[in-house]
């Protein structure tokens, strides 16, 4: 039973009042708060016709640009480096080379500290977005609120997989190690959940559809399939290969600098490799990815097309061709210098191919570079009997950009494979006949896409969109698919020559694996400008209009300014991230517990790269007819 | 000075302090910080040398029903609702396309009498498709389309018939639609002025 003085004792502070005279409070209160409830009613509709807010000094999109780009780029990162973590331990554990575990779980550790911080500016993100562009947020929350709630859900089921996937990375070995690996697969299910969600948002601005009546479901699922959806989730899934790929070799690269021991720099030299492979495996497909894009664009709006291709943006993509070069020859500079210094020998014999690689390589480059209408004084431009140059204007133009972006592919390609077999002999009794076929299509390959180039310019471009630019890309991913498991067959047989010997690669190595993850980033930075640029003087494309005092595109340079800032940002971001999740093993091996330095694994001077297919030593080799 | 200007100036000092850091810094985590520095100093003055372009938005146009004088100036109107605040041509385009995703309108003011384009827009499902070439009930296929009058597109009657005017012009047709008809419409008449860019 209650007792009925229970109340008055707990609240004894309380005035003693009879309910009349509560009653008279009530209304005095209620009449005097009148004005401020009015006032305050005021305020509300006031705020609710906001459209903008800025922040002087600063400016609102300046603010933004930062904040989103951080986002975007620690995104990336978060949701390459697993798929680089479990791509690792998959070859560990089907390879049993221990330091495959090592490496992923070492990069995996990252994650738990990288995530914190991509959701930290992502926060930031949508609270000045909520605050400076009220009006944007309001009609994107009303169309796509259903798939607010599923990324909420998405990104509690990463977190919970996450915990599980790092902090049973240990418990969870021998017989678990399926499970583990299982873990691992739906890590990178739902960051493919976690990207491709808020890239319906993005994408839904650069080409809406018309959102239909219905329910908020079946508003927010039309909205979500718009044209260039699924081309931006491919080119990003990618990408963000890439970027988790050529950041794993900086930090390799780095560490390999600063290591105090051989047995270091060999561990790093090792992980510098196996981080320029996954960067260059990702990017040899991404320009079909980026193709496949563009041409959505163009399906979805010939405009918009034009705007990037032609229009103010089309210097960008000079700038885009010159940082793809860069990376294209870093990366196969890299390459290169492993087949000087790990393979000792090897540079004599292939001195030749790589000296034309890198002619055709620097050619490609020159063609890819050459804009497609100069900036030409009036007497300049009467010279040259217009805004084309006679001679290299017609380098200018897509056919010949997209014949070189094809060769380039098939080159850095190409380095590899003689990366692979550098230093090996091949004993299968078919091996001559394998490479002498290999020779000839490589060069039918050739022939063919400068051909198809060629043609297109005597061709309507919409036969050269649909078809030859297509068969371009047919014919290098042929030659890509066919190679690689011929190429590993017969390494799987072959005798090693020269054994594979780490930890020797000169200092400008390791310059070039943080200068990939810079162009990489750079690039990043770039697209995402161009992306956002395209949408002109519209927050939704040709359905809310940009009235803010921003709704103008910057000059490149300025843009430019500002992706370099990014970049050094998201580099420092990054550097510490690795830092601190580093930290505590300085800690466990210092010199304060009286011992000396714990160096990783020695790794055996035959080790070959399993990512490359890898080949038994020489008495292991097994000969077949 | 310039924008331009300042900027290379930045991306200069940049540059130098990138190539000072490399000249006399030993730590080897600085010397690649200097190294980045001057990657990303180089990029920048690259960016700064090629033509700069800045992209202006277009002034926005409002347009005041009441000074509608002729079919012609509501057809104007009823073009730039259907490039914009009709969203008209999101699906919609006028001629053969590759990219539109549902009827091309060429010709359809010459097709459809206005009622019948006024009947489609604000009601989409006034008349469905059905398909009888199956055993059991036919099948439906409504339309895609969205109540124009409504949100979140929300066209005025005014707008409507602006539309209408101008799909009728752009298919040869004399404009039915009657300037005086559309400045006496009936629950919109006192919305003068339409601005067509912006809402939503």
């Amino acid at each position: 039973m209650k007792n009925p003085g229970t109340i008055e004792t707990r609240h004894s502070w309380l005035p003693k009042v009879k309910p009349a005279s509560l009653f008279g409070w009530s209304v005095v209160w209620t009449l005097l708060l009148l004005p401020a409830c009015v006032w305050a009613q005021d305020a509300a509709t006031q705020a609710m016709s906001v459209e903008y807010r800025d922040i002087p000094g600063l400016g609102s999109r300046n603010v933004i640009w930062v904040i989103a780009q951080q986002h975007l780029l620690l995104a990336g990162f978060v949701l390459g480096v697993p798929i680089f973590a479990w791509v690792c331990e998959i070859v560990g554990w089907k390879t049993k080379e221990a330091r495959y575990d090592t490496l992923a779980k070492e990069f995996t550790k990252l994650l738990t500290s990288a995530y914190a911080t991509t959701a930290l500016f992502g926060g930031i993100l949508l609270f000045l977005l909520i605050g400076l562009y009220p009006k944007l947020m309001a009609y994107l929350s009303d169309v796509f609120f259903p798939s607010f709630i599923l990324y909420c859900i998405l990104f509690l089921l990463e977190t919970v997989t996450l915990y599980l996937y790092w902090y049973g990375w240990d418990a969870m070995q021998g017989n678990k190690k399926g499970f583990h690996l299982f873990l691992g697969f739906l890590l990178n299910l739902f960051a493919l959940g976690i990207m491709i969600v808020p890239n319906a948002w993005a994408t839904f601005q650069a080409s809406p559809v018309v959102v239909a009546d219905g329910t908020a479901i079946d508003r927010a699922w039309a909205a979500t399939w718009n044209p260039t959806w699924w081309p931006v989730n491919i080119h990003r899934l990618i990408a963000n290969v890439v970027l988790g790929g050529f950041i794993c070799g900086a930090y390799a690269g780095i560490r390999y600098l600063l290591a105090a021991s051989q047995a270091e720099r060999e561990h790093y030299d090792w992980m510098g490799y196996v981080g320029n492979f996954i960067g260059v495996f990702g990017m040899l497909p991404l320009p079909f990815a980026g193709y496949w894009l563009m041409r959505e664009i163009y399906q979805y709006n010939q405009q918009m097309g034009i705007t990037l291709m032609g229009g103010f943006l089309a210097w960008l993509f000079i700038l885009q061709a010159m940082l793809i070069g860069v990376l294209f020859l870093g990366a196969n500079y890299y390459f290169w210098m492993g087949i000087t210094y790990r393979i000792p020998g090897s540079e004599q014999s292939y001195k030749r191919p790589i000296l034309a690689m890198l002619i055709v390589l620097m050619v490609c480059l020159g063609v890819w570079m050459t804009p497609h209408s100069l900036v030409a004084s009036l007497e300049e431009a009467r010279k040259m009997g217009g805004t084309h140059h006679p001679l290299l204007g017609v380098f200018g133009v897509m056919s010949a950009k997209m014949t070189v972006a094809n060769l380039m592919i098939l080159v850095t390609f190409m380095s590899f494979i003689m990366y692979w077999r550098a230093g090996k002999q091949e004993t299968s009794g078919w091996a001559k006949m394998a490479k002498a076929v290999m020779g000839a299509l490589l060069v039918i390959a050739g022939i063919a896409v400068i051909v198809l180039g060629v043609w297109g310019y005597f061709v309507p471009a919409i036969i050269r969109i649909n078809y030859f630019s297509v068969a371009q890309v047919l014919i290098v991913l042929f030659i890509m698919i066919t190679f690689t498991p011929l190429t590993a067959v017969l390494m799987k047989s072959a005798k090693t020559m020269t054994e594979m010997v780490w930890g020797r690669m000169p200092i400008r190595a390791a310059y070039c694996l943080v200068s990939n993850a810079v162009m990489v980033i750079l690039l990043m930075s770039l697209m995402g400008y161009a992306r956002s640029s395209s949408r002109v003087h519209w927050h939704v494309y040709g359905v809310m209009r940009d009235t803010s005092d921003y709704a103008y595109s910057p000059a490149l340079g300025y843009a430019a300014a500002f992706m370099s800032l990014n970049t050094f940002v998201f580099c420092l971001l990054v550097a510490f991230i690795f830092w601190v999740a580093t930290m505590g093993d300085k800690g466990k091996k210092g010199p304060e517990r009286g011992q000396p330095a714990e160096e990783p694994a020695k790794i055996p001077m035959d080790a070959t790269p399993a990512m490359a297919g890898g080949a038994p030593r020489e008495g292991e080799a097994t000969p077949k007819g | 000075m310039s924008e331009v200007a300042l900027l290379q100036l930045i991306g200069l000092t940049v540059v130098g302090c990138g190539i000072l850091i490399l000249l006399f810094i030993t730590s080897k985590f600085l010397r690649v910080v200097g190294f980045v520095v001057i990657v990303l100093g180089t990029f920048t003055l690259i960016a700064l040398g090629v033509p700069q372009m800045p992209s202006l938005p277009p002034a926005i146009e409002t347009f005041d029903i009441a000074k509608v004088k002729t079919p012609d100036d509501l057809a104007s109107i009823g073009q730039k609702i259907f490039f914009s605040k009709g969203q008209c041509a999101l699906c919609h385009s006028i001629g053969p396309s590759e990219s539109a995703r549902c009827p091309d309108l060429k010709g359809i003011g010459a097709k459809l009498a206005p009622e019948f384009i006024y009947e489609s827009l604000t009601e989409p499902q006034a008349y469905i498709y059905l398909d009888f070439r199956h055993e059991g009930l036919p099948k439906e296929y409504p339309a895609r389309m969205p109540h124009i009058n409504k949100n979140p597109i929300a066209l005025s009657k005014q707008e409507i018939y602006s539309v209408i005017a101008f799909l009728q012009k752009m298919s040869g047709e004399p404009i039915s639609v009657k300037v005086e008809d559309v400045l006496g419409v009936g629950e919109e008449g006192d919305v003068k002025v339409a601005s067509v860019h912006g809402a939503y």
